[in-house]
């Protein structure tokens, strides 16, 4: 399977996913609402991070 | 059959260990960077020795860091800001969870957690639960009392997190929860060892069910060391008739290793998640030669609001020589966590070790689950006194089993015991964890 997924390509959706969650973080200061829902999809995006981006990572600093 | 991947991370989980190595190292850096700069408390420990971040560059510079103890996390508590003192690396409006530790060997130690390390410590156990065989179609009954200790809590979300069914067993009695298993079908469980035979025990006895002939197919135990030695392993899978699987984990740590369902006859670390050290009880020397056991120092990669860096666990592991045949490429420890330095003792001069004798008195047919040990000083001599109990109606071959017990214990421990044979019943019973071994010289 780790042969038919692209890492790479995944890691830059997992970087566009986070770089969404925190623009729309810079926006919630007064909407709980946004703010705690936020909080929880930034922390399942830290997950992927521990899962995927930093085997991406530890690669590009390899190369 | 499903094309399902057998992994829960199939990259991670088969990374060549060269590659896990680095992976580690790169992390250990990133987390003690973290701690430096976030708790006051990590960095006057390390100021103290003279460590700065920039000094990690490799395992060996990993050696060089103080470890920390539960004793320095008690102190720590009695610190700002309440209740945590200053291990603390966010802001206390950032916690969302709090656990404790049972407190049986002191007072308790209070851990904090933000959602993020509460996610992280679900991915560790939906990690392990997927290599033990949980799949979405599983309904989980977990018979925990969800109290403040972490226990199952993660269990339970780790399973959610692989899309099982979770039901939980909270405020119900054994019986309870049996009939409740009866009622709902569910397919795996999670609890002590201790507990597991006891909730048979209570079906077999009180309830004239046999619990094999309910759902259970999968057993994840934790707690105690139980489902790593053989001979219970084997009680408990014979009475539900299911395959039981070990884990480890602690509050302060996270769930950090595992047996998968190969059942190798040792657990797999994670070590994606986990850097696992072993170091000579005595001199605190690295052991890196497989066969070896000390006590293991770990770090916990990922976690961040209390970190746990270099925690001297007091757990008695050592590596194991094999590759798992699953294909995961982590490394394993033989035979799990074979005991706690606090348990293991020297007795009349040889290296002793509790679960030795559990294992003994498990594998002989005819005795009960029960027993109680305790080693005293009588005339500056030590004193081992097993007491062990007959199975319910059991009247057959008593000289026999006797005759068994004592050679076994003998050719296994190398020593001698004061036997005291009991009638089923008498033996204290444990309802979650057992506390069979007294050493009354101290």
């Amino acid at each position: 399977m780790s042969q038919k997924i692209n890492l790479s390509e995944v890691d830059k959706e997992i970087k566009q996913l986070k770089r969404t969650s925190e623009l729309l973080m810079d926006q919630s200061e007064r909407f709980p609402a946004l703010q705690k829902n936020i909080t929880r999809i930034l922390a399942s995006i830290k997950m992927l991070e521990i899962n995927i981006s930093d085997i991406v990572e530890l690669d590009n600093e390899q190369r | 059959m499903s094309n399902q991947s057998i992994y829960w991370n199939p990259v991670l989980e088969t990374l060549p260990y060269e590659k896990i190595r680095k992976l580690q190292l790169k992390k250990f850096q990133r987390i003690f960077s973290w701690a430096y700069e976030h708790s006051k408390f990590h960095r006057t420990l390390y100021d103290n020795d003279g460590i700065k971040p920039k000094d990690i560059q490799s395992f060996s510079d990993i050696k060089q860091i103080p470890t920390v103890e539960k004793s320095m996390m008690r102190d720590i508590q009695g610190k700002e800001p309440f209740p945590y003192g200053d291990a603390l690396c966010v802001p206390l409006n950032e916690v969302t969870a709090y656990r404790q530790t049972s407190g049986t060997t002191g007072q308790p130690v209070y851990q904090p957690d933000t959602w993020q390390d509460w996610e992280w410590w679900a991915e560790c156990w939906a990690q392990l639960l997927w290599a033990q065989g949980y799949r979405p179609k599983d309904r989980v009954f977990i018979p925990f009392g969800y109290n403040v200790f972490v226990a199952f809590w993660a269990g339970h979300y780790g399973a959610e997190k692989i899309g099982c069914e979770v039901v939980p067993g909270g405020v119900l009695d054994t019986r309870a929860r049996i009939l409740k298993i009866q009622e709902l079908n569910p397919t795996a469980m999670m609890g002590t060892p201790t507990y597991m035979l006891g909730m048979a025990d209570t079906a077999i006895n009180k309830m004239k069910l046999n619990p094999a002939d309910l759902s259970i197919e999968i057993i994840t135990c934790a707690g105690e060391p139980g489902a790593s030695i053989p001979s219970t392993k084997k009680r408990i899978e014979d009475a539900w008739g299911a395959k039981v699987y070990d884990h480890a984990g602690a509050t302060e740590i996270g769930a950090w290793s595992f047996e998968c369902t190969e059942q190798p006859g040792s657990m797999h670390v994670n070590d994606a998640f986990f850097l696992v050290e072993i170091v000579d009880v005595e001199t605190g020397e690295a052991i890196e030669t497989p066969g070896v056991r000390g006590k293991m120092i770990i770090t916990a990669l990922d976690r961040q609001a209390q970190p746990c860096i270099r925690f001297d666990s007091k757990d008695i592991i050592e590596w194991d020589t094999k590759i798992c045949t699953c294909g995961r490429t982590s490394k394993l420890i033989k035979g799990g966590v074979v005991g706690r330095t606090d348990d293991i003792t020297k007795v009349k001069g040889v290296l002793f070790s509790p679960s030795s004798v559990e294992n003994v008195v498990r594998g002989i047919e005819g005795l009960g689950n029960d027993y109680e040990l305790k080693v005293e000083k009588i005339n500056d001599r030590d004193k081992i006194t097993l007491q062990v109990e007959f199975v319910q109606n059991f009247s057959e071959e008593m000289d026999k089993i006797k005759s068994k017990l004592s050679d076994q214990l003998r050719l296994k421990t190398n020593l001698n015991y004061e036997i005291e044979f009991c009638q089923y019943g008498e033996l204290p019973r444990y309802p979650v964890k057992a506390k069979r071994f007294k050493d009354l010289r101290k």
